[in-house]
């Protein structure tokens, strides 16, 4: 890239500062806090606090409830992340063909974008209800068949159900403007080959797709453990017996109902690490594929 | 051949609509069971055929519930965070391309390692930090009051502001623009701020409006931060007011209509604002992808 002819360190320092200075404040200060805390006991009730060296992570990682939303949480990642980038997947491909009806389809299917993870649960919660909602008629033929709230599996798919519906847009958006963006030389080449439509579909416009698939992917599955947090505390709140309580939820109640500040810091590093892995995963494989892509 | 296209292309369209009508169904649904009273929808379970009391529950929801009140709260927190974010992130963005900073790649990295660890994972110590924001003051020594933003509009807003997204957009869209009309400006005699308002500012009012349409969304939209960072129902936002609605509810069933219309009422706004400015809010989505 050529050089700008701008140069002015006064406005630099004038525009930058103000968004530095706020991240620094609300994003690197309370990160370090998180990691701070998780090294010391804090008494509630402003009592003052303790160092214990690694006596948090000690008690966190000996807690079976722990571990247990930590595998809830690995497992709702990737149970509820396949379909919410699956069917995006289909619906952008059935789009791509510029029939009349995609119109329609692109304008309707980026609306869950403006309701909120938390509303969508409020209604998802009243369609899946056992006693009114939609489902009611398969518990009259056999009575106790559906029942999210006694029954952990029926309440995973309370939550995977409305976090696909919440995660269309975004999934669906991006799947299509790669398809889009694909030159048509390669279709042209391969009708003249012979290939119908379901031969290129499948054979070239899929496979030269990878690179926004997976970046799609591995982006659901660090949004789909967020927007967990608020289809759980509106559709489960946590439970049946703990079966939805992800980790999002569990240092969340163990923050602010249970007040174990110092417990509740430690789960927020392991999380943040959690997270961070993930995106460093991503990382190297999309720098893997940037290298045999041209 | 042509029998394989239109095989393909009817099942691509049946494809399409069963996808509009996922979208679709639980949204008229919530409006329509909204329409119902309560004791119908006990009888009768959800509804997908109107009834007659929308009204009836929409004047509920707006005088037996604290709805319009955040409803105002909602709209001057994504206001607060769209606005917010779309000028320091122009600011931020044309600071990083255009002037030849020699430690511009360290400031990128600083604001771009926000958009790694979004706030909800992060709740509780960013909870402790807006109880106190002059903490790191006090760390050092100095002698500065106790300011709480919690339970503010602005103590809503700011986790949200600061973040890198809005500045990621837009350095990538300034990263397009020609750097020859940036020489030519400096040709005619314009300074940098000269050439930021009269040139750059122009060219991105498309993408200052994805990232404002974009931004509102998440404001208005967000949930476990306003969630703990609001301490009275007054100044909580109206999806967590809605939230609310459906989970501290008393022993006797829920109320369904009132919950659907508070729903229906709480999406109204970003759901126009989507149909209507349904093209930025689009590009904003692609945008974040580069």
């Amino acid at each position: 890239m050529t050089q700008s002819p701008f140069r002015s360190r006064l406005i630099a320092l004038l525009f930058l500062s103000p968004l530095i200075l706020l991240t620094a404040l609300f994003f690197y200060w309370p990160v370090a806090e998180a990691i701070r805390w998780s090294f010391f006991l804090e008494q509630p009730f402003g009592g003052g606090s303790t160092f214990v060296g690694l006596a948090n992570f000690r008690r966190v990682l000996s807690d079976p409830e722990f571990w247990k939303s930590l595998k809830l949480t690995g497992i709702f990642m990737v149970t509820a992340s396949v379909p919410a980038v699956l069917v995006p997947l289909v619906l952008a491909m059935a789009a791509d063909r510029g029939l009349r009806t995609s119109r329609i389809a692109r304008n309707v299917l980026v609306w869950p974008k403006g309701v909120a993870g938390a509303s969508i649960g409020v209604i998802f919660g009243f369609i899946f209800n056992p006693f009114v909602g939609i489902l009611t008629p398969l518990n009259q033929l056999w009575p106790g068949i559906w029942s999210p709230g006694t029954d952990g599996v029926d309440a995973f798919i309370t939550l995977i159900v409305a976090n696909l519906w919440n995660g269309i847009p975004f999934n669906f958006v991006i799947l299509l403007a790669g398809l889009q963006a694909l030159p048509d030389t390669y279709s042209k080449a391969a009708a003249l080959d012979g290939a119908g439509p379901w031969r290129q579909a499948l054979d070239i416009r899929l496979p030269l797709l990878a690179p926004q698939l997976f970046f799609v992917l591995v982006l659901e599955f660090t949004e789909s453990i967020i927007n967990a947090f608020g289809l759980i505390d509106t559709m489960t709140r946590g439970g049946p017996g703990g079966a939805t309580t992800l980790l999002v939820y569990k240092i969340y109640a163990d923050g602010f109902k249970g007040y174990d500040l110092s417990g509740a810091s430690t789960q927020t590093v392991l999380l943040m690490i959690l997270v961070l892995l993930i995106a460093a995963a991503q990382f190297l494989l999309m720098e893997r594929r940037v290298k045999y892509e041209r | 051949m042509i029998e394989t296209r239109t095989s393909f292309d009817r099942i691509a369209m049946a494809i399409l609509w069963l996808g509009i009508l996922f979208i679709l169904a639980p949204l008229w649904i919530a409006l329509m069971s909204a329409s119902h009273s309560y004791e119908h929808i006990l009888r009768n379970g959800l509804a997908w055929y109107p009834g007659g009391h929308l009204v009836d529950n929409l004047i509920r929801v707006f005088t037996d519930t604290r709805i319009p009140v955040q409803m105002f709260n909602s709209l001057i927190v994504a206001l607060m965070t769209a606005v917010g974010i779309c000028i320091l992130s122009f600011c931020t963005a044309f600071a990083l391309v255009f002037l030849n900073l020699r430690f511009g790649w360290l400031v990128f990295a600083t604001i771009f390692g926000t958009i790694l660890l979004p706030v909800d994972i992060r709740v509780v110590p960013t909870y402790q930090v807006m109880s106190n924001i002059m903490e790191p003051f006090a760390a050092l020594g100095l002698p500065v009051p106790q300011i709480s933003l919690v339970n503010t509009h602005i103590g809503l807003a700011l986790p949200a502001i600061a973040h890198g997204t809005g500045t990621f957009m837009l350095r990538q869209f300034f990263r397009t623009v020609p750097m020859d009309l940036a020489r030519a400006a400096r040709m005619d005699g314009a300074g940098a701020l000269r050439f930021m308002w009269d040139v750059l500012l122009p060219l991105s009012r498309p993408a200052l409006a994805a990232l404002f349409v974009l931004m509102f969304l998440g404001g208005w939209t967000n949930y476990l931060w306003p969630l703990v960072a609001s301490s009275t129902a007054d100044m909580q936002t109206a999806v967590v007011g809605l939230a609310r609605l459906a989970t501290d509810g008393d022993s006797r069933a829920p109320d369904f209509p009132l919950m659907m219309a508070a729903a229906s009422a709480v999406s109204l706004i970003p759901l126009t604002l989507i149909a209507v400015l349904q093209r930025f809010l689009v590009r904003g989505m692609a945008l974040t992808e580069k």
